[in-house]
């Protein structure tokens, strides 16, 4: 990776860089926080108003996805969220490094969500009734296959949810590295600074094509694969949470209906 | 036709090892082994099938989100969360070969 992507301008030495700027986004979101809730107003005005917005966002997704019982699960999922997103749009910024364009990053909150919705799932159900519900509604003779299946699909969950993180934010990197190598930008700088009139022409309008394309097109596009993906991180996990809490009713309501539909 | 296509498809598979043996000859004592060019083909090939497969994939989810989404529009936010969330997970597939393509061109556990 070090070849195609230029080292972050401010390094803490000997600390990786994702850490480093894992920190700045803590910093940056816990700023944030304390202005917002320094002063508390009904009426908010200024951080306040701004981050109630975002929370009430939040809020209004859970209760769409999880319904009621998901509000106690906001500052988690909301936490998460945030922290996923400042992560992302802070690997845009030239000259930093994007926290979640690092395996190390993404695994954490991946591992962190495996382990909560499990937990969550154990609180509500118990552990007994927790494990039951991995064999499904199925007959008796089945149920340790889909015990094993069960398992193998929910460890396959932290894995898919690091990889497609970590995957879209490196991608992004990629790409824009490559065309910045395709067109050549320091070539065409270059021509533009060498004093005839036709590398000045060529050099200088296929720069200014280049840079056009890449803050008009790619930013813009990095942006909404950050937001994306922060959402997508997001809704797994809610969808997750919730499916360790209902999944004593899903399964008692699919033998029901399997039963009185063979009926 | 079909027979020549294959024989020069085969011909450029083969060239990188042709080309690296004969580095090897002049350089015989690297340690490099003879997979590090079939990597990069590899690496090129598998991204995009995986893209172009995605694209078919992800297009007919589309498709069908944006037929349901014209046939009832007020279930749209709905229709469109379920059509996110399932193009996140036909996009991971993908992803999992980006992921195989960039651990074969950077990390190279197999030289």
């Amino acid at each position: 990776m070090d070849v195609i992507e230029h080292p972050p301008i401010f390094r803490l030495p000997g600390i990786p860089d994702h850490v480093t700027y894992t920190w700045v986004v803590m910093i940056v979101l816990t700023a944030v926080a304390f202005l917002a809730s320094r002063n508390v107003q009904l009426v908010p005005r200024g951080t306040q108003n701004f981050m109630e917005v975002i929370l009430e966002q939040f809020q209004q997704l859970i209760d769409d996805v999880m319904g009621p019982e998901g509000r106690r699960y906001l500052p988690f999922i909301a936490t998460l969220g945030l922290f996923i997103l400042a992560g992302n749009l802070v690997g845009l910024i030239p000259g930093f490094a994007g926290p979640t364009a690092n395996l190390n990053t993404t695994a954490a909150c991946a591992v962190i969500v495996f382990v909560a919705y499990h937990y969550i799932g154990v609180r509500k159900q118990g552990a007994l009734t927790y494990l039951a519900h991995f064999t499904g509604p199925v007959p008796l003779a089945l149920k340790p296959l889909m015990f094993v299946i069960e398992i193998i699909s929910h460890l396959a969950r932290p894995l898919s949810l690091t990889l497609r993180l970590f995957g879209n934010m490196v991608g992004g990197h990629i790409l824009l590295a490559i065309i910045f190598f395709l067109m050549g930008l320091q070539g065409l700088i270059g021509w533009a600074l060498s004093g005839s009139i036709g590398g000045a022409v060529v050099g200088g309008v296929g720069g200014i094509v280049m840079i056009a394309f890449t803050v008009g097109f790619l930013y813009p596009l990095k942006m909404l694969v950050s937001l994306l993906q922060a959402f997508i991180f997001v809704m797994l996990t809610m969808l997750y949470i919730s499916g360790a809490i209902e999944e004593a009713d899903h399964g008692h309501g699919a033998e029901h209906g399997h039963g009185s539909g063979h009926h | 036709m079909r027979r020549s296509l294959m024989v020069a498809a085969m011909a450029v598979l083969a060239a990188p090892g042709l080309a690296f043996a004969q580095t090897a000859a002049a350089a015989p004592g690297d340690a490099r082994g003879w997979i590090g060019p079939y990597a990069v083909l590899v690496a090129g090939f598998a991204m995009a099938f995986a893209a172009g497969l995605c694209g078919l994939g992800q297009g007919r989810a589309v498709a069908a989100a944006v037929d349901a989404m014209a046939r009832q529009p007020g279930a749209a936010a709905r229709i469109q969360t379920a059509m996110i969330i399932g193009l996140a997970l036909i996009e991971s597939l993908a992803i999992y070969v980006l992921v195989v393509a960039m651990i074969l061109l950077f990390v190279q556990p197999i030289k």
